[in-house]
């Protein structure tokens, strides 16, 4: 989650202030975990000293958060950049899976038994999920469907490995 | 649990040599949504076909409301598929000779009811699921989520007391499927249907309250670990 | 149930309409020949019952006995080919019975006779008809008195004492109440040969509704697929097997209703066209030819419940399960045991090859029909397994996919294969055996239309066959007669035949006659080189019997005037005016002959002979077969290959879309009906001239002749004419394996 590009994403669509700002990131970006005003202001910061936003005039009143921010016209290009590169397609290692299956297979421990507990780990989130999109808008609905495949992948890896294990230990073993 | 809607207890069926279920267990709770999971050819579509009557197991015992239902003949089971239980599987279930209503209308059809009563019992279920206009059309002209939404009305017009969905999405699309299990689910939980949802699909199978899985014939129950991954 | 049962069959959609419509045109054919058949068999009997007055005088006839005594003969006489029946009557009171169809017996010097004899009276010249019967016309004879609406008959009146003086009459208290068919004793031989003509009709009926009743087979299995699809859909959402029961019941009853109303409009439109028609030798009246209420009531009622029964006994060997038909399981391929029924139908001819025919008519003709049909039954079940070995050869022989492609279906599913030709196979068996029963007959008894100059030659038996041996009452020919026969324009030789008394004891033919006579009617027979006399058998000339040359008579000729005369032969130059002319100068100069038979030409005489009439029938009843099955054959064909086709669409359309062309597809198609369709016709001409070749054995003696190349040609049409209603399916093909069928439903 790249919240100084997200923030630029904002300011592209109108400047702001920075209490609008957060309220906003908060709304759509934050699940649960609003944005801390200190990391708020700092990556303002930061924007401005590399020139994508510029601090606007400051209204009547005093206190930082009466400050409009704008962006520039270095951060809009930087942030058509960002937009049009896809997403590095970096697959999710599930490293700790992996580790566990392979360590219980050199261990002759129940691996099968172990990869059943973590299918019913999986399919209850996503239970949970799926009554929770069900619940909520569009919005709340495309970020479950996110992780709801993320799981169903992982699930299927799991699939495969359950079968692959008589052939994994043998090799795992050697 | 209370008395379950539906029971196999131990049951065996075999197609022709080759074994489908070896002894397979399974009690569904009333109201409950199961899901059956398990890779193909792995014998739920089997399991599921025994417990809704259609086959009769080699072995062992299938409980529905109380009674045994494998000893049943032929007519009572089907007349137990036509009142009690709903059908809704991946495709080919419509009569293509009959308009969506009349399909939608025909447990109720074969069951005795007076042919106006059981079309406006059927077209009320046209709104509820999205069908609204197509009553008069032909099987061959809807689509692919319009024809298992008939399916659907059809499962459940006669008020079943079991739902059996046999890979209801199988052949839709991601969008077009999740419509129709959003309202197979929320249908059922409306009128507290216990459904026996077999599914390869884990996206599927999490619109149940639980799931089991059937591996070489026998039935698996899935718990967490404690703590999770 | 049952409403629900016609919703689906009525208004199901364009395919389950096609079905029906297809299951009641076959119907309808099946239930119109059938009708044809019944009205038929009626017909026969009501002509039969006509002829009973005609068995007047005969010693094995029931007479009346009111009224009085009548003095009564019957004899043929001949004009232009056509028999004419004439009786001549005297009655010996005022309350003499009166035969059927005339007002009162006609007087000294009058004449009834039959419309169409009336009509010949009028437009012919008298010297060549009507100075044979003395007396005027003073009515017709009314259509009671009629075997047939063109029956040639003519009632003759004359004075008791000047009739009873006649040979040949007989003193009869009435008119015969008794059928030809019914006689106690013997007869005249007059009227249908009923036996015959049920053989030949029973034939024909079975070898109609053989390719009827596999139509209806190939209509009943269209959209199968659909069907089952349908009906496993229904039983997994509850109806029991009963309820399904009942709605194909209803479906295959609607259908064979409409087919069963629309056959009796058939009939009832076909009616008058075909009763005229002489399929047995005579036409019907149109009011014979009828369907009594009882048949009416068994066919309308009796088919739609044989349609429903057989409805519901398909469907207790199919247990529609609510899973419908998952995987396609391969039906067992037929044994070779499929051969027994039709080698126990050959054998069953065989035998009686062997073991001599049985004795009595009735016992021939069970015989006979029995060995055919089973035969022809053995055919369509030995079919399928004949199906798999010419796929099997063809599959080991393929190069191209095209063959290997049919190949393979073939041998997955022969029924179906051979079924689609079935129909063409029975033709051409039935086709092939009447051919090779008509060939033989034909080179053995001369055939029906006989040489010219057997047309051309008139001969008269003199003999009297009332005494034992016969005797011939004529000493020698007056001069007059003689006079008379040779002024008649057209008439080129006078030849008498004289009776030779010795010849029985050197076993030589009766007849003697000149050679230098013998030479210029040489349709009579040749003379031995240098012999002045020969002695020769004018009534066999032109069978098998007839040497030749006729052995010499040991006479000298001028010892031949001294004999008695036997026959007369008169050789003419064949045109009608000539014949007819002296058949009446030999009738007025000898009126007593009571022999029978009246002076014919050799033709003539052969026509009458009992196989060659059954012989024209085969000929004609064989044309029939041929006509109408061949169309429903092709009407079958065409059916079972679009049907295989619509049930194919998917993998065919996979074919093309994975690159096989359309040409190969085609190919596949016509080979997957052209290879059946081969070793089917092959067998079926084998084992038809084989069935004909044991008939003629058993039942004649003969042995069976080739046909001549006209056969070929026309079974080399037909077959032809079969792959040609193939190629017009196949546009069919390419439309319905267009890239849209690919998509799964």
């Amino acid at each position: 989650m790249s919240v100084p590009l997200t923030l630029l994403g904002l300011l592209e669509r109108e400047p702001s202030h920075g209490y609008d700002l957060k309220r906003d990131y908060d709304a759509l970006f934050g699940r649960g975990k609003p944005l801390p005003f200190g990391q708020l202001y700092a990556t303002l910061s930061r924007l401005a000293r590399d020139g994508k936003v510029v601090v606007g005039d400051p209204e009547p009143g005093a206190g930082p958060d009466r400050k409009r921010y704008v962006i520039t016209e270095q951060g809009a290009t930087d942030f058509e950049a960002w937009l049009a590169e896809p997403v590095a397609a970096e697959p999710h290692l599930q490293t700790v899976l992996f580790a566990k299956v392979v360590l219980a297979l050199m261990l002759g421990r129940d691996a099968q038994g172990y990869l059943d507990a973590q299918r019913a780990a999986h399919l209850q989130r996503m239970r949970e999920l799926t009554e929770a999109r069900r619940g909520g808008g569009l919005v709340d609905a495309l970020l479950a469907d996110h992780g709801l495949f993320h799981l169903e992948a992982d699930l299927r890896w799991i699939d495969l490995t359950a079968a692959r294990l008589g052939a994994l230990a043998k090799e795992v073993s050697r | 649990m209370s008395t379950p809607a539906v029971e196999a207890r131990d049951v065996r069926f075999s197609f022709g040599s080759t074994p489908a279920l070896r002894g397979a267990t399974v009690a569904v709770a009333p109201g409950e949504i199961l899901a059956v999971m398990g890779p193909s050819g792995s014998g739920k579509s089997t399991l599921l076909h025994c417990l809704a009557g259609i086959l009769v197991p080699d072995a062992g015992e299938v409980w529905f409301a109380g009674r045994r239902i494998d000893t049943l003949g032929e007519a009572e089971r089907s007349a137990l598929r036509r009142d009690r239980f709903g059908f809704v599987f991946q495709f080919g279930q419509l009569v293509p000779e009959l308009t969506a209503e009349e399909n939608v209308a025909l447990p109720l059809l074969l069951g005795g009811t007076r042919r106006r009563e059981a079309l406006a019992r059927a077209r009320g279920w046209f709104d509820r699921l999205d069908l609204a206009g197509l009553e008069q059309r032909r099987s061959g002209e809807l689509s692919g989520g319009q024809a298992q939404r008939v399916a659907l009305a059809r499962g459940l017009v006669a008020g079943p007391e079991v739902l059996y969905a046999d890979e209801p999405t199988g052949a839709l699309d991601s969008l077009t499927g999740e419509h129709v299990m959003e309202l197979l689910v929320g249908s059922a939980r409306e009128q507290g249907t216990t459904v026996v949802l077999v599914t390869h699909e884990p996206r599927v199978a999490a619109y149940a309250d639980r799931e089991i899985v059937v591996r070489d014939g026998t039935v698996t129950t899935l718990t967490p670990a404690a703590g999770g991954s | 149930m049952i409403r629900f049962g016609l919703r689906l069959t009525l208004a199901g959609g364009r395919e389950a309409v096609t079905r029906l419509l297809m299951v009641a045109i076959a119907v309808m054919l099946g239930v119109g020949l059938l009708l044809i058949t019944l009205a038929g068999i009626n017909g026969l009997n009501a002509q039969n019952a006509r002829y009973a007055w005609l068995e007047t005088g005969a010693a094995g006839a029931d007479h009346s006995t009111d009224g009085d005594p009548l003095w009564w003969r019957l004899t043929p006489d001949m004009f232009h080919g056509e028999q004419i029946g004439r009786v001549d009557v005297a009655a010996t009171g005022p309350d003499s019975d009166v035969p059927p169809g005339l007002p009162r017996l006609p007087g000294p010097g009058e004449l009834y006779a039959s419309p169409t004899l009336a009509e010949l009276l009028r437009t012919t010249p008298a010297d060549q008809l009507g100075d044979r019967y003395p007396g005027r016309l003073v009515g017709t004879i009314g259509a009671a008195g009629l075997p047939a609406p063109d029956s040639l008959i003519v009632v003759v009146g004359h004075s008791p004492a000047e009739l009873s003086r006649q040979p040949g009459v007989s003193k009869v208290p009435g008119i015969s109440t008794t059928t030809p068919s019914s006689c106690n004793g013997p007869c005249y031989a007059i009227g249908i040969d009923s036996s015959g003509i049920a053989l030949v009709l029973a034939i024909v009926a079975a070898a109609l509704l053989f390719p009827v009743l596999i139509f209806i087979g190939t209509a009943t299995r269209l959209s199968a697929a659909r069907r089952e699809q349908r009906f496993a859909a229904l039983r997994l959402v509850g109806a029991t097997p009963r309820q399904v029961a009942v709605i194909a019941t209803v479906e295959s009853t609607v259908a064979a209703a409409i087919g069963v109303a629309a056959g009796f409009g058939l009939f009832f439109a076909l009616r008058p066209v075909l009763a005229p028609i002489p399929f047995t030798g005579a036409p019907f009246f149109l009011s014979d030819f009828f369907l009594g209420p009882a048949e009416i009531l068994v066919v309308a009622l009796g088919v739609p419940v044989a349609a429903a029964v057989a409805a519901r006994v398909a469907l207790r060997r199919v247990n529609i399960s609510p899973l419908g038909v998952s995987r396609r399981v391969t039906p067992r391929p037929p044994r070779a045991w499929r051969l027994i029924p039709l080698l126990a139908g050959l054998g069953e001819l065989a035998w009686f090859v062997l073991a001599g025919r049985p004795a009595t008519t009735d016992g021939q003709i069970y015989a006979f029909t029995a060995g055919i049909l089973v035969t022809m039954a053995g055919l369509v079940v030995a079919g399928p397994w004949l199906t798999v070995l010419g796929a099997r050869l063809v599959v080991r022989r393929a190069n191209r996919s095209d063959a290997l492609l049919a190949g393979r279906r073939l041998a997955d599913d022969p029924r179906a294969g051979f079924r689609a030709i079935s129909g063409l196979v029975l033709a051409l068996f039935v086709g092939s055996v009447a051919v090779g029963l008509i060939t033989t007959i034909d080179v053995y008894e001369g055939g029906a239309g006989g040489t010219a100059a057997q047309r051309a030659t008139l001969v008269a038996d003199l003999t009297d066959p009332s005494t034992r041996p016969p005797s011939a009452p004529v000493a020698t020919m007056p001069r007059d007669v003689l006079a008379q026969l040779r002024a008649i324009r057209g008439v080129r030789t006078v030849a008498v035949v004289h009776l030779n008394p010795s010849a029985a004891d050197l076993h030589l033919p009766e007849g003697a006659i000149d050679c230098g006579d013998l030479s210029r009617v040489p349709a009579l027979g040749r003379c031995p080189a240098g012999a002045d006399t020969a002695a020769i058998e004018p009534g066999a000339v032109g069978s098998r019997f007839a040497p030749d040359p006729w052995p010499a008579a040991g006479l000298f000729r001028r010892q031949l005037a001294a004999l008695r005369v036997r026959d007369v032969a008169i050789g003419t130059d064949g045109s009608p005016v000539a014949i007819e002319r002296a058949r009446t100068v030999l009738e007025l100069a000898f009126p007593h002959a009571d022999n029978g038979f009246p002076p014919e030409t050799i033709a003539e005489s052969n026509a009458q002979l009992g196989v060659v009439k059954l012989d024209a029938q085969y000929r004609q009843l064989a044309d029939v077969v041929i006509l109408t099955s061949l169309p429903i054959a092709g009407c079958t064909l065409a059916v079972s290959v679009v049907a295989g086709l619509n049930d194919r669409r998917r993998p065919f359309a996979l074919l093309r879309l994975t690159g096989a062309r359309l040409g190969t597809l085609r190919r596949v198609v016509v080979l997957e009906s052209a290879v059946p369709l081969l070793v089917g016709a092959a067998v079926a001409m084998g084992t038809g001239f084989l069935a004909a070749f044991l008939f003629l054995r058993a039942q004649l003696g003969q042995t069976l002749q080739s046909p001549g190349w006209a056969y070929y040609v026309v079974v080399a049409a037909g077959v032809l004419a079969a792959l040609a209603v193939l190629a017009s399916t196949l546009p069919v093909l390419a439309r319905i394996t267009g890239p849209e069928n690919a998509r799964a439903e």
